[in-house]
């Protein structure tokens, strides 16, 4: 009962939403979360409509059940049973075509609101999104790449251009209402237009993204970050982000951009020595972390399309042999993962290449090396450091957008050479 | 035509009033051993194997629920590793459709109570009958195979290219033993057709068949007719998998999107497959409950062939946010809205049946009307669904959850328990307790709606269905839902209790327990081997006025007296 | 009952056994039928049930055939070259002529001849046997050249095993010293690629192109997209065009002309002529026991329900090849 005079409360709110215009966040409610995309009103006024015919009919045919049941209860085993109406047009005639109408009703309801849904408006602002188990990728004009979170701008359509690398996927913002499929081999488009902006200040501001089509293991732990920022804060990020690796010193690389690169490995490889898909980076079976297995050629390996039969790191990592340095092995591991499988484990591991670039591959293999200053987590444990780095960082920004003023070249950090 | 007077004066004989000795004739001690029991051609005992199968499946699926739910009872690692949580959900929904709902209503009951409600000896093709049994076992036992090989963690629609990639070795045995089963589904199916065809005794007319009967008709046709689609899509994931044809997997050129209209092609009209009967046995549960000529009869049979059919053209729907284009979707959810009315009106037919009856709450009486409750909720959430901008926000959500748990187990499940319950006194020719019969079914349809209906609001919410974990604002419902499942376990937990209590100590039932009219009611509880003695000659099986309690019997008899010209009519269509 | 009566017109003789009691001579009557019309009829209807989920059955992998050929018909037009149109043909033949034969045992077996039934039985039989034994030619030609399905396909052909058929049926050799050296050079080519090549370029052969997940490319594997991936094939390709091998002599994978995706023209081939290759074994089951049961005289006049409904369905597995013929090997 409460539900249904919170609805009743939802569809009058909803209603003024619609009449408003786009602009406002609609509070969540009971059914729904928050609306924070100029579609959502329409979904909701649909939703709200549809609940309301609902418990009309759901009302009356209980209602009418548990009345008769009471009314007409049998009373006592030996009584006549009377024949009654078995039949009666109007009355059939007439519950056939009300719900009939009604639905018509709804049809077109649902249908132009999906023609709005499903048409992404002329000028809109692009982003690629590529999925792959289990993580996103999200790629702006600019060449600036984020894993982590999806930032959009403000006040303005975005469209995403979606691929799959391997199976389905889905992406869903349940605060914008919007969801679609990520089909390997075809691209989709979702688009939507939000003026809730989040402060990019605050970490907790922020809505979730989904993954809702069934993709294996980690499905589960698919989803992202969105933030909507206002123009200046949303070109000042993508600024940020297609240049974040060049902006930190070369000392600060394995504690600053390891961790931020590491979040897309943690779905299969932890740092605590537990194994998941892919092995533990931590110590595991007794020979020391990923860095010691491979720096004394411990790691068991089997199989893999380049083995030739080595048992062991050792037979292959080294002058004239497959890898020369255990650089090269971890490198080309990212890379091919393919080619040389550890000991216990399938080729689950997608490829790396043209995602990471050296930089990148350098900051992961510091962070290898240093895996006793990281947290299970994969969070460095000195503050201090962290902070004296983003200081650097800042100063870094500051110098480069001293040297190129007004210049918005996008800075080709992330793609391989 | 006369009346020819069934099996009365020498099988009721048989069965004497409570604390006699019992009948000396029935199916049940027609023979002995295990073997009589294995190689039987007898329909009504191949029911009842199929009915230990289905409900030893049941219970199985049903403990897989509770590691599901008891997993999601709290944010973050309850008890189990999400590899095991996904292989745990998938064999849940696998063995629940494929091993449980499907099969259950058409596969034993309906073998049991179909010849004889139709008044004939047997199925066609007795035979055929077993051999359909035996391709069940196996495929169950395929399905026992994919967990020890491996298991399987594809979910139950086996979506690809997520099918053909997936490492776990139980894949490619459980998508044989589905397809095993799937012919043994169109054996069934085909052997109903012709036993409704070619088997009605003379009387028995089209449209003086019990709608039950009209309702496994129209099942079997969608068991035919889409089952040969299921098994060629999933032979085609097989050999994807096998020796990458590049048919679904798109790595080799394929479309994924393909698959999933291959699959619900079937899979959509397998819903009706599972909810068609449950109405079927709903409109006769009713009808002989409140003793009351069921309203609109040829609405009702009409509209279960008219469901059958139109299922065949909503599978789209499914599909709304694949990727597939904006036409097919429209196209989809217009035809999708045109299925909601025929099952509206079903709806509207049984409250008026109920209308000046003669009501009595009896434990299958409350699953029907429970059924009603359930069935009115997963149908009108149905509308959310076939909202197009609706269902783009509801998609693969627990929304969408909540709603085929609501149409497959609220509903086709809850008519299969109260079908069970129905015919249970005719299937071992004992009565359970009543009381423990009515306290099980609160508990379950409390139960049941405090799992399912909180997961509506964790689906619009925004939960997204096989997530192992989940944000912090969904707990409440997930808790409070796991708390639902565990008052429906113990529902069916007590169920299962005086049931099989019921075997060793339950009274004697009569022939008549309910009142019911229609044939079934006419021979002994259980029935002799042969069912009729005599092939019988049929009246309407709604008119309740003929229908008479007798302390003698203990049980409802009918008076033949009272019987106008009722049993008249050709053998048309024989 | 004009059910009844229609059936009983096409056997005149069977009047007289079901009239009156129905308790029947037939030992082949079931307990639970009332008479053997009644047990023939719904045999009968089960039969055509069970031949329309098995039109179904075929039906979901036309329906397959028609999605896969709208989207690529050039894939179609242009593997159909490579079956070989004489033999398929001569299969054709031998199904309609067994399809005939077992018409003809339907027949002697209502008018009770025996002897003439099953001479047509054992015609039907060895017209079944000679369609598996010729369709075994046609499928090791093709195996042995990999004009298979998936990544078969894709692999090097070992020139020394390829015989070729030709458009016009005949066998062509193709263990031509042309063909073996473009071969050859092709392999050093190849090797000479893989040592060269940084370990990221190197292709991702066969058995497995697809094992990767990465692996996908968006617009389309074959020759085409493999290109992007398998240096070799595009070598070798590219050498082969050189050397100015006659179009029809050359392995697929060393015509230019290759369609992007042609190796699904083939998945869909095996998996629709396998079925129906299934089917006809079944049907030989069939055949024999029909052939079994004849020379016991079980079948007669009053009795003749089993090779009646044998005879459907193969009818039906006949048809079915009759759609299939056209459909595979006259599109180009």
């Amino acid at each position: 009962m409460t539900g249904l005079l919170l609805s009743g409360f939802d569809l009058v709110t909803s209603l003024l939403a619609t009449t408003a215009g786009a602009g406002a966040v609609t509070p969540a409610n009971f059914w729904m979360p928050e609306g924070a995309s100029i579609q959502a009103p329409r979904v909701d006024f649909a939703f709200d409509l549809i609940n309301w015919i609902n418990y009309v009919f759901f009302a009356l045919i209980v209602i009418v059940m548990v009345w008769f049941c009471i009314r007409y209860r049998q009373r006592g085993k030996n009584v006549e049973f009377a024949p009654g109406p078995i039949h009666n047009t109007t009355l059939e005639v007439t519950w056939t075509v009300i719900p009939t109408l009604i639905l018509i009703g709804i049809f077109f309801m649902g249908f132009t609101g999906y023609l709005d849904l499903y048409t992404p408006p002329k000028n809109s602002y692009d982003i690629k999104v590529t999925a792959q188990q289990w993580s996103w990728e999200f790629e702006y004009p600019n060449g600036a790449k984020s894993t982590d979170e999806l930032v959009v701008p403000a006040g303005r359509p975005v469209r995403l251009v979606m691929r799959s690398k391997d199976v389905l996927h889905s992406l869903f913002i349940p605060d914008f209402r919007v969801k679609q499929d990520l089909v390997p081999g075809r691209y989709t488009y979702l688009w939507f237009e939000s003026n809730a902006i989040n402060d990019p200040d605050d970490p907790s501001d922020f809505r979730w993204l989904f993954c809702t089509e069934y993709c294996g293991k980690s499905h589960w732990n698919m989803n992202v970050q969105v933030k909507v920022f206002d123009d200046e804060a949303f070109e000042t990020w993508t600024k940020d982000q297609a240049r974040w690796l060049d902006m930190i010193d070369d000392q600060d690389l394995y504690f600053m951009a390891g961790p931020k690169l590491y979040a897309r490995c943690v779905t299969c490889h932890s740092l605590d020595g537990s194994d998941g898909s892919g092995p533990s980076w931590g110590p595991r079976g007794g020979l020391g972390d990923l860095w010691a297995r491979v720096t004394n050629g411990t790691g068991k390996v089997d199989g893999g399309r380049k083995s030739d039969g080595g048992k062991t790191l050792a037979d292959y990592i080294g002058n004239g042999k497959l890898y020369g340095t255990a650089e090269d092995y971890i490198r080309n591991s990212i890379y091919d993962p393919g080619a040389l499988l550890v000991s216990g484990f399938g080729n689950q591991m997608p490829t790396f290449e043209g995602q990471l670039n050296d930089r990148a591959i350098d900051a992961l293999i510091g962070m290898m090396q240093h895996l006793d200053e990281f947290n299970a987590d994969g969070t460095f444990k000195d503050q201090e450091r962290v902070n004296a780095a983003l200081a650097r960082i800042e100063a870094n920004k500051a110098a480069a957008s001293q040297a190129s003023m007004g210049v918005t070249e996008p800075a080709e950090t992330e793609t391989s050479d | 035509m006369t009346t020819i007077d069934t099996p009365r004066a020498g099988d009721i004989a048989g069965n004497p009033p409570v604390g006699g000795t019992g009948p000396v004739d029935n199916y049940l001690t027609w023979t002995k051993g295990a073997l009589s029991w294995i190689f039987t051609l007898d329909h009504k005992r191949i029911g009842v194997m199929y009915l230990t199968g289905v409900l030893v499946s049941f219970l199985v699926g049903g403990l897989f629920a509770l590691i599901v739910r008891t997993e999601l009872i709290a944010p973050g690692k309850t008890f189990i590793e999400p590899e095991t949580y996904n292989m745990f959900f998938t064999l849940h929904g696998a063995v629940m459709v494929f091993l449980v709902i499907i099969p259950s209503i058409p596969a034993s009951l309906g073998n049991f109570v179909l010849p004889v409600m139709l008044g004939a000896k047997d199925v066609a093709f007795p035979r055929l009958n077993l051999f359909s049994f035996h391709l069940w076992m196996i495929g169950a036992l395929f399905t026992v195979l994919a967990l020890l090989l491996g298991g399987f963690d594809t979910g139950w629609t086996f979506y690809t290219p997520y099918s053909t990639k997936t490492d776990m070795g139980g894949v490619v045995p459980v998508l044989f033993g589905v397809f095993i089963l799937g012919f043994s589904s169109i054996f069934t199916g085909l052997n109903f057709i012709v036993t409704v065809h070619k088997m009605r005794p003379p009387g028995m007319t089209w449209f003086r068949m019990p709608l039950f009967l009209w309702a496994i008709y129209a099942t079997a046709l969608i068991q035919i007719l889409a089952t040969p689609v299921l098994a060629i899509t999933l032979m085609l994931v097989g050999l994807e998998r096998a020796f990458q044809i590049g048919i679904f997997d798109a790595a080799m050129g394929g479309d994924p999107v393909l698959f999933q209209h291959f699959f619900w092609f079937y899979s959509h009209p397998a819903v009706y497959i599972m909810i068609l009967p449950a109405m079927g046995i709903i409109s006769d549960l009713i009808a002989v409950h409140s003793h009351r000529h069921i309203f609109g009869y040829s609405f009702i049979a009409y509209s279960s062939v008219a469901i059958a059919i139109f299922s065949f053209l909503v599978w789209g729907h499914h599909m709304f946010t694949s990727g597939q284009s904006a036409l097919l979707n429209t196209i989809f959810s217009a035809i999708t809205f045109s299925v909601a009315v025929p099952s509206a009106i079903k709806v509207f037919n049984w409250l008026a049946t109920l209308y000046k009856g003669s009501i009595a709450l009896n434990t299958p009486m409350l699953y029907a009307l429970g059924f009603i409750f359930l069935f009115t909720i997963g149908g009108l959430t149905g509308i959310y669904l076939g909202t197009l901008n609706v269902d783009v926000h509801l998609h693969d959500t627990y929304f969408v959850v909540a709603h085929f748990h609501y149409v497959m187990m609220g509903s086709a499940l809850i008519g299969f328990i109260g079908g069970l319950h129905h015919w249970w006194p005719k299937m071992f020719g004992r009565m359970y307790n009543e009381t423990a019969g009515r306290i099980g079914f609160v508990l379950v349809f409390i139960g049941f709606n405090v799992t399912f209906f909180t997961q509506f609001m964790l689906g619009s919410q925004g939960m997204p269905r096989r997530y192992y974990d989940y944000k912090p604002e969904f707990e409440i419902y997930h808790l409070i839902s796991t708390i639902g499942s565990y008052i429906m376990a113990a529902g069916f937990f007590l169920t299962a209790i005086y049931l099989l209590h019921s075997l060793f100590r339950g009274a004697r039932a009569p022939a008549n327990p309910w009142g019911g009219r229609s044939l079934e009611w006419q021979c002994t509880s259980p029935p002799p081997h042969d069912n009729f003695k005599v092939t019988p000659s049929v009246g309407d099986c709604y008119d309740f006025s003929v229908v008479r309690w007798s302390e003698e019997e203990h049980g409802y008899v009918i008076d033949r007296s009272k019987e106008t010209d009722s049993s008249s009519g050709e053998g048309s269509g024989h | 009952m004009t059910a009844i009566d229609a059936n009983t017109n096409k056997n005149p003789d069977q009047g007289d056994h079901h009239h009156g009691d129905h308790e029947s001579e037939n030992p082949f009557q079931a307990h639970h039928f009332d008479t053997p019309q009644q047990q023939y009829e719904s045999a009968k209807l089960g039969m055509w049930l069970f031949l329309g989920t098995e039109i179904l059955f075929f039906g979901a992998l036309f329906a397959l055939y028609t999605i896969l050929r709208a989207n690529d018909p050039e894939v179609f037009s242009y593997a159909s070259q490579y079956l070989n149109t004489m033999l398929g043909g001569l299969n054709t033949a031998v199904l309609i002529l067994s399809s005939l034969t077992m018409a003809a045992a339907v027949h002697f077996a209502q008018r009770s001849k025996k002897t003439m039934m099953l001479i047509c039985l054992w015609l039907t039989l060895l017209g079944a046997i000679g369609f598996l034994v010729i369709k075994y030619f046609e499928y090791e030609h093709k195996i042995h050249v990999n004009l298979t399905w998936g990544p078969g396909f894709y692999m090097p052909v070992d020139p020394a095993e390829a015989t070729l058929v030709g458009d016009d049926g005949t066998v062509l050799s193709v263990v031509q010293e042309d063909a073996l050296a473009v071969s050859e050079e092709a392999g050093k080519l190849a090797a000479a690629a893989e040592e060269s090549l940084p370990d990221v370029l190197q292709p991702q052969l066969a058995p497995a192109p697809a094992a990767d997940a990465s692996s996908i490319q968006l617009a389309a594997i074959g020759p085409g997209g493999l290109s992007a991936v398998d240096p070799e094939a595009k070598i070798a390709a590219d050498k082969a065009a050189a050397a100015h091998i006659e179009h029809s002599d050359k392995p697929h994978l060393e015509d230019e002309k290759l369609p992007v995706n042609t190796h699904r023209f083939f998945a869909i081939y095996y998996a629709m002529t396998g079925l129906h290759g299934i089917h006809v074994v079944v049907g030989i089951v069939m055949i024999i026991w029909l052939i079994v049961r004849g020379m016991k005289g079980h079948f007669d006049r009053r009795h003749y329900a089993p090779v009646d409904l044998g005879g459907l369905y193969w009818h039906i597995v006949d048809l079915v090849w009759i759609f299939l013929f056209p459909l595979f090997y006259l599109i180009h």
